[in-house]
C-alpha cells in the first residue's frame, strides 16, 4: 500500500493506493481524476514541463513554454537539454507550436506568452 | 600623576600588572598579552590621559588573530610614477572634504580609496547627525571642530547641493532629579559655545513631540542640530572635488611609504608608487597603520561598532525632532544613540556601541537589534518592530584619548593626520577639511609657491534629483530626456535617467551599492526586490559589463552566477 | 501639464485583478482606463511560467502568461485604454480622484476619475523583515526576484541555493532553479507544517529529491562580498530559534519565500482604512473601501492562492466601481463581519445590507483544523453552517452568502469550531 498526494488540482487529496490482482485500487480521492492519476503515477510518473526558450528578440529575450501534455518524469533532464538549444525567431502567440514533438514523446512544446514588441501599443498586437 | 608610573598604577587597578609600559616619541607603548579584547581595550583607556601624546597599544590578545584591512584584488602599474602635490588616503567624508578644500588651490590632487567607492565605511554607516556640540568636553578638538563644522553646514549644503534638515534635537531627561541639573547643563553648554540651547519642561516636550515617551521628565532643546544623508554629503564633496580638478582612484590601497629619512618619498599602492608633495592620512579605522608606514604611529585605533535600523517612511510624520535620552553614567564611550528623522522622510534608530576587534566587521547581530528595540524604539511610542525596513552596522575609528587627531606630523615633514574621526566627525568635517587643507598647503609652501585655483567653483554641478523638483520641473526634465520618465526604483521613485547619471557621474558608480549611495535606488521598503534586476541590466548596458559581471559592491560580489541556457543554439524556430 | 482627461473608472494595475476589473467596468457601461507601471500588462503572471492557473475559471491548467493573455486580449479587443510604463506619482481626492502620473511620452500628466479600482498587488517580505543577521553580501534574494531573473531575463542568481519558506513561490522556484542547472540544498520552513500546496511539495521537491526541513529557520547569512553560507536553527513551538541548535550550511544564495505584503501605501493620502491582518483596505462585499468610490481587488486586498479568485474579485470591484461612477450611489448600510474563533481573517470586513446580490466571503483558518464547522451568525441566528474535513491556513476558503439572509443590522460573526 502506498500513500500518494494527487497533483491534478490544488486540493491535493491524500490517496491510498493498493495493487490487487493486477488492478490498482485507489481511495481518498475527492474526485474521479485521482484514480487516473494514481494509476499513471505507479506505472510511469509523468508531468507537464514548463520552462523558457531563448529568442532572438532583445525586447522579449525568453519565451515561456510548456509541454502540451505530460512527459515521463525521468525524461525531463534530457528534454531540458534539448529545449535549451532552441531559439525562437518569430513573434509567437500562446498556443503556437515551438517544437511539434519532443524527442521520445508524443507531446509538443508550445508557447504560452504573446511575444508583443515594445514599439507597438501594448493594447494592440 | 602622569608618566609610566601612572599608567602602571592604572593597569594594576584593572588586574593587568603584567603589561609592559614604555615611552617612545612621547607616546606610551603597551606590550604583553591579555585574555580578552575587553581587557585590551580597558588597558588602552587606562593608559590614556597620563601626559602622553597618545597610546600605542601593542598588547596581544590570547587566541585572537591580528586584524588586517580588506585589500582590493587588482594589481597593476596604472599609477606608477604619477606625481601629485597632495595625496589623500581615504575616501570618507573627511578625505573627500579635504580633497574639495584643496582644490581651492592650483594643485594636482589625488584621493586614493581602497574600497570600490567613496563613503563605503563609517561615512555611510552613521546616523547622519550634525551634532550641536553638547557632548564633547571643553579643550577637546571634538568640541572645537563640532561647533565650527555645525555652523558651516548650511553653506556647505547650499554650495554642494545636499539636503540639510535643521530639525533640532530634544535631549530627554530620564529621571525627575535630572531637572535639577538642567540650568547648570544649559549654562555650561552655552559657555562652551553651543548656540540657542533651551530648557524645556515635561509638558512642553509633550506638546512639541506628541508621541514622545512618557518616561521623559523634560528636555534640553538644541536648535542647531541637523540631519543629513552622510553618504550623499561625502559624494557631494567628492564630486565637487573632481569637478574642480582632483582625481579619485578607487580600488587603490596604500601598502606602505618609501621614506627618505623624515620625508615620505613615495606612496606605495597596489597600482604602483606615487610621488607626492604632501600626504594626508584620512584612513579611518586604519589611520594608525598608515601612520606606522611613516614610522609615526603615536596612537592606536580600536573599533567600536554601531548598528542602525531604518524605519518605513510611513512613520516619518510621527516625529519632528531628533530624540535621545542619554544615561548620565554611561557604560560605553558613546552617546547611546536615539531616534532621528532623516532627510528622505524615514526614521532612523541607533546607533549602539560595542567594542570589536575587527575593524571592518559590519555584521549585525540579534543582540544589537535588541538594544535598538528595547532601549531606543520606545522614545517614540508609535514605533514598532514591524516598521523596521533594514539595518546595518559601521565601525567607528576610536583612539584611546577619545579625541580627533588633526595635526601635521611631528616627525614626518610632509604628512598631515586627520585621524580618530568618530562622532561628531560628520558634523565636524567641513571645519576639519578647512584646517587640514591649510596644513597641507603650509607644508607645500615651504618648498614652492602655491597659487589659488582661478577656476575653483564651490557650487557642485546640478544633477537632477527628481524628488526635490515640482511636477512641472519634473515634466520639463522628462521632455528633455525621456529616460527620466521611466521609474526603476518604485519605493523611492527613482528614474532610469538618475541612475544613468549616477553611473556616468564625476565619481562613476560601477556597482549597485554605489548607485544606492548616489540616488538611493534599493533603499526603500522592498529593499531592491523590484529594482535589482533592472539595475543589473542598466549597469551592464551603460558600462559594457556582462550582466553576470555586475557586482553589488566589492569585486567578488557578483549578483548573478550565469546565463540560464547553454551557449551555442542550434534549432531555430 | 496637459489638460486633464476624465474617466468614469480608472484601474491602477494591469495584472489579473486589474484586467478583470477593467473588463467588468467596461461591460457595465463605464468609460475606463488602466494605468500600469510595467512595460507590458499581465502583472506577476508574466513571470509565473508554471502551470496550474485557471482550473476554476477555465477548467484548464494554464501557465500564468496564458491565463493573463485571455484578459489582455479581451481588453485589447474591447478597445480599453491601457497606459503602460506609466508610474503613479500621487493620488488625491478632489470631487472624485485626481491621479498624477508620469511616463516617457507624456512626461507628467493628470487623470481624473469618478471611481478608482486599486489592483496594485503585493511586494515580497524581505530578509530584513524576518531579521536575518550578518553582513550584506550579494546573493540574498526574494523568490519573486529570482523568478524574474530566471524567467524574464535568463540568469541564474547562484549555483547552490538555500530556500527559506515553503510557500508556493519558494517551492516553484526550487524546481525552476533545479531545472536550469542550480543546486537547491534544501527548503527550510519555520513552521511545523509546509506553507504551500501539497501538490507543490510533490512536484517541486519530491520529484527532484530536494529535502524539506520543518521547524527550522535561517538566523544569519555568512560572507561579506557574496553569500558563503547560512546558519540554520531549529525553532520551538513559539517559532523562536532554540539556542545551541545552529548548523552551518555552505551555499552561495539565500532565497526568501517568507510572505507577501499587499501594496497600498499609495492610497494612504486618501484616508483609506487598512485591515491590520490582511494588509488591504477594509471593504464590503462589493469591495468598496471606506473612501467613497475607492475599490480594492486582487492581492492588494488580501493575499490569494488562486488567480481565479483574484479575477473574481476584480470583476466584483470593476462592476461596483462602474455602478458607483454612473450614479448608482445608494447609501450603504454596513454591518461589520467579524472574524472570531480560529479565523485568521475574513474578507469582506463589512456587509452592505443595501446590496441584494449574493455576497462572496473569503476566509482563512488560523491553523490546521480537522473536521471543523464554520458558522456565520447574526446575533443568535445562524446564517450559514458548513462542515470541512480539513482547513489549512495556506488554502483560502470561499463561501457565498444569500442576501435574503441579511436582514438584521447586528454585526455578523464568522467562526470555526469543534
Amino acid at each position: 500500500m502506498k500513500t500518494l498526494v494527487c497533483i491534478e488540482c490544488p486540493r491535493g487529496c491524500k490517496l491510498e493506493v493498493t495493487r490487487r490482482e493486477g488492478k490498482i485500487l485507489v481511495s481518498g480521492n475527492r474526485c474521479p481524476r485521482g484514480q487516473g492519476y494514481a494509476e499513471r503515477e505507479l506505472v510511469n510518473p509523468s508531468r507537464t514541463l514548463t520552462t523558457t526558450v531563448k529568442t532572438s528578440f532583445a525586447d522579449f529575450p525568453l519565451l515561456p513554454v510548456r509541454t502540451d501534455g505530460e512527459v515521463p518524469l525521468d525524461s525531463i533532464p534530457a528534454l531540458m537539454e534539448r529545449i535549451n538549444t532552441v531559439q525562437v525567431s518569430r513573434r509567437l502567440l500562446p498556443g503556437d507550436v515551438v517544437m511539434p514533438q519532443l524527442p521520445g514523446t508524443h507531446v509538443a512544446l508550445i508557447a504560452t506568452a504573446a511575444m508583443t514588441a515594445l514599439d507597438t501599443p501594448a493594447s494592440g498586437e | 600623576m602622569t608618566g609610566v608610573r601612572a599608567v602602571h598604577k592604572a593597569l594594576n587597578k584593572l588586574g593587568l600588572a603584567g603589561i609592559e609600559v614604555s615611552s617612545r616619541h612621547q607616546a606610551v607603548v603597551l606590550e604583553g598579552e591579555v585574555e580578552s579584547w575587553d581587557q585590551y581595550v580597558a588597558a588602552g583607556y587606562a593608559a590614556a590621559g597620563k601626559g602622553f601624546r597618545g597610546v600605542v597599544n601593542d598588547i596581544q590578545v590570547n587566541g585572537l588573530q591580528g586584524d588586517t584591512p580588506y585589500l582590493p584584488p587588482d594589481r597593476d602599474n596604472s599609477l606608477e610614477g604619477e606625481d601629485f602635490d597632495a595625496v589623500i588616503i581615504g575616501g570618507g567624508v573627511v578625505g573627500c572634504a579635504v580633497a574639495r578644500e584643496l582644490t581651492r588651490w592650483n594643485l594636482r590632487i589625488a584621493l586614493v580609496e581602497k574600497e570600490d567607492d567613496v563613503a563605503k565605511q563609517a561615512s555611510s554607516r552613521n546616523n547622519g547627525m550634525i551634532h550641536p556640540g553638547l557632548a564633547p568636553s571643553r579643550g577637546t578638538k571634538k568640541l572645537d571642530y563640532n561647533l565650527r563644522g555645525n555652523e558651516m553646514y548650511s553653506q556647505a549644503a547650499a554650495e554642494l547641493g545636499f539636503e540639510l534638515k535643521r530639525c533640532g534635537s530634544l535631549v530627554l531627561l530620564e529621571k525627575p532629579w535630572y531637572r535639577l541639573f538642567q540650568p547648570a547643563i544649559k549654562a555650561w553648554a552655552t559657555k562652551k559655545g553651543v548656540p540657542g540651547i533651551e530648557s524645556i519642561s515635561r509638558q512642553s516636550v509633550q506638546q512639541r513631540e506628541p508621541r514622545v515617551t512618557s518616561r521623559q521628565q523634560g528636555a534640553l532643546f538644541l536648535p542647531s542640530t541637523g540631519v543629513v544623508a552622510p553618504y550623499k554629503v561625502t559624494m557631494a564633496y567628492a564630486e565637487n572635488a573632481v569637478e574642480n580638478g582632483a582625481q579619485v582612484f578607487l580600488n587603490t590601497a596604500v601598502l606602505g611609504f618609501d621614506m627618505d629619512r623624515d620625508r615620505i618619498r613615495g606612496v606605495i599602492t597596489n597600482r604602483g608608487v606615487l610621488q607626492s608633495g604632501v600626504v594626508i592620512n584620512a584612513a579611518g579605522v586604519w589611520a594608525d597603520r598608515v601612520a606606522a608606514y611613516a614610522h609615526d604611529r603615536f596612537f592606536t585605533i580600536h573599533g567600536r561598532k554601531g548598528t542602525i535600523a531604518i524605519l518605513d517612511k510611513n512613520t516619518s510624520s510621527l516625529q519632528k525632532y531628533v530624540l535621545g535620552m542619554p544615561q548620565l553614567v554611561s557604560k560605553t564611550h558613546s552617546k547611546g544613540g536615539g531616534v532621528n528623522p532623516t532627510v528622505e522622510g524615514n526614521l532612523l534608530m541607533g546607533p549602539n556601541a560595542v567594542e570589536v576587534p575587527h575593524r571592518e566587521d559590519w555584521g549585525t547581530t540579534p543582540q544589537d537589534m535588541e538594544y535598538l528595540v528595547q532601549r531606543l524604539m520606545g522614545l517614540n511610542t508609535s514605533l514598532k518592530r514591524g516598521d523596521i525596513i533594514t539595518y546595518f552596522a559601521g565601525v567607528r575609528a576610536c583612539t584611546f584619548e577619545e579625541d580627533f587627531i588633526i595635526q601635521p606630523s611631528d616627525s614626518v615633514q610632509n604628512l598631515v593626520h586627520a585621524a580618530g574621526i568618530q562622532s561628531p566627525g560628520l558634523a565636524s568635517a567641513p571645519a576639519i577639511a578647512q584646517d587640514v587643507a591649510q596644513m597641507a598647503v603650509n607644508i607645500l609652501q615651504r618648498r614652492r609657491e602655491v597659487k589659488p585655483n582661478p577656476t575653483f567653483r564651490p557650487q557642485r554641478r546640478v544633477v537632477p534629483d527628481l524628488s526635490r523638483l515640482s511636477f512641472s520641473e519634473r515634466a520639463e526634465l522628462i521632455r528633455k530626456n525621456p529616460a527620466y520618465g521611466r521609474i526603476v526604483c518604485r519605493c523611492e521613485v527613482i528614474s532610469e535617467g538618475e541612475i544613468v547619471d549616477a553611473i556616468n557621474g564625476p565619481v562613476p558608480a560601477t556597482n549597485l551599492d554605489a548607485i544606492k549611495r548616489r540616488v538611493r535606488a534599493g533603499m526603500g521598503r522592498c529593499q531592491g526586490g523590484f529594482c535589482t534586476p533592472s539595475l543589473v541590466e542598466i549597469v551592464a548596458r551603460e558600462t559594457g559589463l556582462k550582466p553576470q559581471e555586475v557586482c553589488k559592491g566589492r569585486p567578488g560580489s557578483n549578483l548573478l552566477a550565469a546565463e540560464t541556457k547553454a551557449p551555442g543554439r542550434e534549432a531555430n524556430v | 501639464m496637459s489638460s486633464m482627461e476624465s474617466w468614469d473608472v480608472i484601474v491602477i494595475g494591469a495584472g489579473p485583478a486589474g484586467l478583470a476589473a477593467a473588463l467588468a467596468a467596461h461591460g457595465a457601461g463605464a468609460r475606463v482606463c488602466i494605468v500600469e507601471r510595467e512595460v507590458r500588462p499581465g502583472g506577476i503572471l508574466k513571470q509565473c511560467i508554471h502551470d496550474g492557473f485557471g482550473l476554476v475559471r477555465f477548467e484548464q491548467k494554464l501557465s500564468g502568461p496564458e491565463y493573463a493573455w485571455h484578459d489582455i486580449r479581451a481588453v485589447r479587443d474591447a478597445g480599453i485604454q491601457l497606459y503602460t510604463d506609466t508610474f503613479l506619482l500621487q493620488l488625491e481626492r478632489e470631487e472624485g480622484f485626481v491621479l498624477t502620473l508620469q511616463n516617457k511620452e507624456r512626461a507628467v500628466f493628470q487623470l481624473k476619475a469618478r471611481a478608482l479600482v486599486a489592483a496594485t498587488g503585493c511586494r515580497e517580505r524581505t530578509s530584513r523583515q524576518v531579521f536575518i543577521y550578518g553582513q550584506r553580501p550579494a546573493g540574498v534574494y526574494t523568490a519573486g526576484t529570482v523568478q524574474r531573473l530566471i524567467n524574464i531575463q535568463g540568469y541564474l542568481p547562484g549555483r547552490r541555493c538555500v530556500i527559506l519558506g515553503s510557500g508556493d513561490i519558494g517551492l516553484i522556484m526550487a524546481r525552476r532553479l533545479t531545472l536550469e542547472g542550480a543546486e537547491v540544498v534544501g527548503v527550510y520552513e519555520i513552521k511545523a507544517e509546509p506553507s504551500g500546496l501539497s501538490r507543490n511539495i510533490v512536484q517541486c521537491l519530491e520529484d527532484y529529491n530536494i529535502p524539506l526541513h520543518l521547524a527550522q529557520t535561517v538566523t544569519a547569512v555568512h560572507g561579506s562580498e557574496r553569500v558563503e553560507g547560512v546558519s540554520i536553527c531549529r525553532v520551538g513551538p513559539d517559532l523562536r530559534p532554540i539556542p545551541g541548535t545552529e548548523e552551518y550550511i555552505p551555499c552561495d544564495t539565500l532565497i526568501l519565500s517568507v510572505g507577501l505584503i499587499p501594496e497600498n501605501d499609495i492610497l494612504r493620502p486618501l484616508g483609506v482604512e487598512l485591515d491590520r491582518r490582511t494588509g488591504g483596505p477594509r471593504v464590503d462585499q462589493r469591495l468598496h473601501s471606506n473612501v467613497p468610490g475607492l475599490f480594492s481587488c486582487g492581492n492588494a486586498l488580501h493575499v490569494n492562492d488562486l488567480v481565479d479568485y483574484v479575477s473574481e474579485s476584480g470583476e466584483t470591484a470593476g462592476k461596483a466601481a462602474a455602478e458607483f461612477a454612473l450614479g448608482g450611489r445608494k447609501t450603504p448600510q454596513r454591518v461589520p463581519l467579524l472574524a472570531r474563533g480560529n479565523i485568521q481573517y475574513v474578507v469582506p470586513q463589512y456587509l452592505d445590507l443595501e446590496h441584494n446580490a449574493p455576497a462572496v466571503i473569503y476566509f482563512r483558518g488560523e491553523c490546521t483544523l480537522s473536521r471543523v464547522e464554520m458558522h456565520l451568525l447574526s446575533g443568535e441566528k445562524v446564517l450559514m453552517r458548513r462542515r470541512y474535513a480539513v482547513i489549512r491556513p495556506p488554502e483560502m476558503e470561499r463561501v457565498v452568502l444569500n442576501p435574503a439572509e441579511l436582514t438584521e443590522s447586528n454585526e455578523i460573526i464568522i467562526s470555526l469550531g469543534g
